[in-house]
């Protein structure tokens, strides 16, 4: 006897059979019980429950919501300051302040890394060694970050617009990245193992290579 | 507080609001790209990414549809242009989900089990059609929308999936009775 293929059993999930098939699953006990368990497993798929996201998840997606200014007067981060920052952001300002060699103790490099500059949030710029609390580096990173992003939002507005063959941009992206991978490679050398900034230096490597790839696309161009 | 006033202050921008919106649906939300991305960690940044994109697109929500299911579609595309970008899942061995379900019994728990990993061991594009029409609820009319794809081409995916499921179910449930056995 030829038994029906598990393609067509899981067919006969949600159709109807053919007078052969209704035939063949009368006399057949086998093809039977493996419809029946098909129609279980179905079952059973549709029944499968939720699942939570991970702990710190809210968190990570609050300080996201922030930095690309989509929540309005700022959430727990401002409200409560540098204890209530997610951690992301905690390690960022400590990457900051490892950077003015003020926070620690761990000074690698006296007067800081060079371009080790960051804007104010009066435009101004300031180094980042000129900064010695916790609070003023996360209030640092997370305007650094703000205009990072707003720089990538006007560059992704702009391609979508032109084409990135034709937009100024990817250079000056560039030197926000080589500032962030910096920064991310001297607070490694202390910390290697540290998961945070390890994460930190990973996405700035895949940032990274993205621009070079669309610097060489460009370059075409004239970009070099 | 009413689902519209609280996507209404979301809307503005109210981080309580968006708040009270993830904590009830980001279960449902991470359920859907946990599975389709078959992995935690970009599960994690699957969801993140839906989130921020519904946040963005609240003012253009009206209400023809209701939220959960909007913000479900969200979700499923988010997960399936990042999937398309990564593309790398085809040969993955996957691990154990360590991800946890909302409240489920304990024979519920390991049937759970067994079928996540069932699914996590489907190829890429398989996997994807029968969560979104098994698991999901989704027409293939929709499914094939959502992967450009005509609905025929759904439809013989989703055949060959639950065929595929069910081989890796028998070969789960042998290999766990020789484990019981040994």
């Amino acid at each position: 006897m030829k038994h029906l293929s598990l393609d067509t059993l899981a067919r006969l999930v949600d159709e109807r059979p053919t007078p052969g098939e209704r035939e063949h699953l009368a006399s057949c006990g086998r093809c039977a019980t493996d419809l029946r368990s098909m129609r279980y497993q179905t079952e059973a798929l549709g029944a499968l429950p939720a699942v939570r996201p991970p702990q710190g998840d809210w968190a990570v997606l609050e300080a996201r919501l922030e930095s690309e200014g989509l929540v309005r007067g700022g959430g727990a981060i401002r409200k409560f300051g540098f204890a209530a920052a997610p951690r992301w952001m905690q390690a960022a300002a400590a990457i900051v302040l490892f950077l003015g060699g003020t926070g620690f103790g761990l000074t690698v490099a006296p007067g800081g890394v060079p371009g080790s500059e960051i804007l104010g949030a009066d435009g101004a710029i300031v180094a980042v060694n000129d900064i010695s609390t916790l609070d003023g580096a996360a209030g640092a990173v997370r305007f650094t970050e703000q205009q990072y992003l707003d720089a990538l939002t006007q560059f992704r507005r702009l391609e979508g617009e032109a084409g990135v063959a034709r937009v100024g941009n990817p250079v000056s992206r560039m030197a926000a990245l080589e500032t962030l991978y910096a920064a991310s490679q001297e607070a490694l050398r202390v910390a290697p193992s540290d998961p945070v900034f390890n994460g930190f230096l990973v996405n700035v490597l895949a940032e990274r290579q993205e621009v070079f790839r669309q610097m060489a696309a460009s370059s075409d161009d004239g970009w070099f | 507080m009413s689902e519209a006033h609280l996507i209404r202050q979301a809307s503005d921008g109210d981080g309580q609001a968006i708040r009270a919106l993830y904590e009830r649906y980001s279960p449902r939300v991470f359920a859907v790209v946990r599975r389709i991305a078959g992995d935690d960690d970009l599960a994690q940044d699957y969801a993140q990414e839906a989130w921020i994109r519904a946040i963005r697109a609240l003012p253009t929500f009206r209400g023809d549809a209701r939220f959960s299911t909007w913000l479900h579609r969200i979700a499923v595309n988010s997960a399936l242009q990042a999937l398309r970008r990564a593309d790398t899942r085809e040969s993955r061995e996957a691990p154990m989900p360590e991800t946890l379900a909302v409240a489920p019994s304990v024979g519920d728990a390991l049937l759970g089990r067994r079928l996540e990993n069932a699914l996590d061991q489907l190829p890429g594009r398989m996997r994807t059609v029968l969560i979104l029409h098994d698991v999901e609820g989704y027409t293939h009319d929709e499914i094939g929308e959502l992967m450009g794809v005509a609905p025929g081409t759904s439809k013989s995916q989703l055949f060959k999936a639950r065929a595929k499921m069910r081989d890796l179910l028998q070969t789960l449930n042998a290999s766990e009775t020789q484990e019981v056995e040994a």
